[in-house]
């Protein structure tokens, strides 16, 4: 398992931060995400053999936000 | 790929929720403060605290709740509708699922709003018992008014996105309840947004906050209760027809709405805020700062004409009605002391909860009668501001 940190510029409220925390539900792989809309960024916690930071990227890309990988 | 999703409410939530809310019943029973915190105060006075808490939720609450939990259930309900729409596009035609859907959005969003209704009666109660051990005097209304007033500024400063730091004006519920909401929120069944209502609880918005701090300060287990009720089911019709219309009509309105709700709540956070500085006693609250600048001569006469006649006598009158203070602005001799006699006549506003802040009085006058304030003597140009309990209505003694 490791840990990345991602910056998310485009969250806009609290709910925000939930719909990515909703990427530990449907992306396999992926054990944790903690996204705080204070801080603007998600924390990613992943089993690297099952799951990429693309695959992350992709999966916020889809609930509509952009991430980068700091 | 899609991970297994977890059942949308486990039963052994439900079950803990029924023995806190059982708990709660028999502590109640059981650690009876007094018997009055149980009986409801019938009088005039109850049933106009009952309607302006009502008419704050519609007003006001519904519009404030939403900036705090209105994403959140309309994110809820949208993933609610989305899955709805994946399984009858499945199933039927076009035409049809456009039908199926809109009666699908109403129901989850009734059944949300009655679980928040019974919840928040439920807290009302509670708090109602809480304060029946201690009352919030008028200052530490007023800090509750002015914290809560800023918050809401900041908030919708946020909303607007003014700059970066005002992100932290709103609040990041704790993750075990976001990630517990947000499985729940998953279900299609009744019960979950039933739960989801009950969750509200726990992210309440300001405004409730401040309702919350009045169901506190009755006292009174059943006049806290019905407090809640009524202000929740004002903040409903609105909680309803955002939920509806932002799940039906899709991001693109949301946004426009949530522009119009972040103008209403830097509003009502002015006038919060300015609630709060005229329960200090603040002279530089809007309605103090304005208050000399709108007097036309002639009202300024007739203040002065209305008092003088008792001034001679040492005392002053001022008539306390359902929509303020009259006269407004009383005009007094300095360095001598004096009577204020406050007259209401059937006065059943929070104009009888007569505050004034530099002499630390503070007062529930009778609906009907005469009551009479000792003032003591006061420098030449000095002001004495006196309010509500609220904040709302103001007026002041001018001393020359």
């Amino acid at each position: 398992m490791i840990k990345k940190t991602f910056r998310v510029e485009d969250m806009h409220c609290t709910n925000c931060a939930m719909k990515l925390e909703s990427i530990e539900d449907s992306l396999e792989g992926v054990k944790e995400v903690n996204a705080s809309y204070h801080r603007l960024e998600m924390i990613v916690v992943f089993d690297e053999t099952q799951v990429n930071e693309d695959q992350i990227i992709a999966a916020a890309k889809k609930k509509g936000y952009q991430a980068v990988l700091v | 790929m899609s991970k297994k999703q977890k059942p949308s409410v486990d039963s052994v939530s439900i079950v803990m929720l029924g023995v806190v809310l059982v708990a709660i019943a028999f502590m109640l029973i059981i650690f009876q403060p007094n018997m009055q915190a149980f009986t409801l105060n019938t009088d005039s006075s109850a049933m106009s605290q009952l309607l302006v808490a009502f008419i704050t939720g519609v007003t006001t609450g519904g519009l404030s709740c939403l900036a705090v939990q209105g994403g959140l259930l309309a994110s809820s309900l949208a993933h609610q509708i989305e899955q709805d729409y994946v399984e009858h596009t499945v199933q039927s035609k076009k035409e049809k699922v456009k039908t199926n859907l809109r009666t699908n959005s109403a129901l989850p969003i009734f059944l949300f709003l009655v679980a928040k209704l019974i919840t928040y009666t439920l807290l009302g109660a509670l708090l109602g018992w809480l304060g029946s051990y201690l009352t919030l005097s008028p200052m530490t209304r007023a800090f509750l008014l002015i914290a809560i007033g800023i918050f809401m500024i900041g908030n919708a400063m946020r909303m607007f996105n003014v700059h970066p730091i005002f992100r932290y004006f709103s609040i990041e519920p704790p993750k075990f309840i976001t990630r517990y909401i947000r499985r729940t929120a998953k279900g299609t069944d009744t019960v979950t947004p039933l739960f989801l209502g009950a969750l509200t609880v726990f992210i309440p918005c300001g405004i409730t906050q401040a309702m919350m701090a009045t169901a506190l300060g009755t006292g009174s287990v059943v006049m806290g209760a019905a407090l809640m009720f009524a202000f929740t089911l004002g903040t409903s019709p609105v909680f309803f027809l955002v939920a509806y219309l932002t799940t039906e009509l899709g991001a693109r309105l949301e946004k426009f709405f949530m522009r119009f709700v972040a103008v209403l709540v830097l509003i009502f956070g002015f006038v919060t805020l300015d609630g709060g500085l005229n329960l200090i006693g603040s002279p530089l609250s809007f309605q103090n700062l304005t208050r000399n600048l709108f007097l036309s001569t002639n009202e300024s006469a007739s203040a002065v004409e209305s008092s003088e006649s008792f001034v001679s006598q040492g005392e002053l009158v001022l008539n306390v009605e359902n929509s303020g203070y009259f006269p407004g602005t009383l005009k007094a001799p300095a360095g001598k002391e004096l009577k204020l006699n406050l007259i209401t006549n059937e006065t059943y506003s929070c104009a009888r909860d007569f505050v004034i802040p530099a002499l630390d009085f503070y007062e529930l006058l009778p609906d009907t009668g005469t009551v009479q304030v000792n003032i003591p003597a006061q420098k030449a140009g000095s002001t004495l501001f006196f309010t509500c309990s609220m904040g709302m209505y103001t007026g002041q003694i001018v001393f020359e």
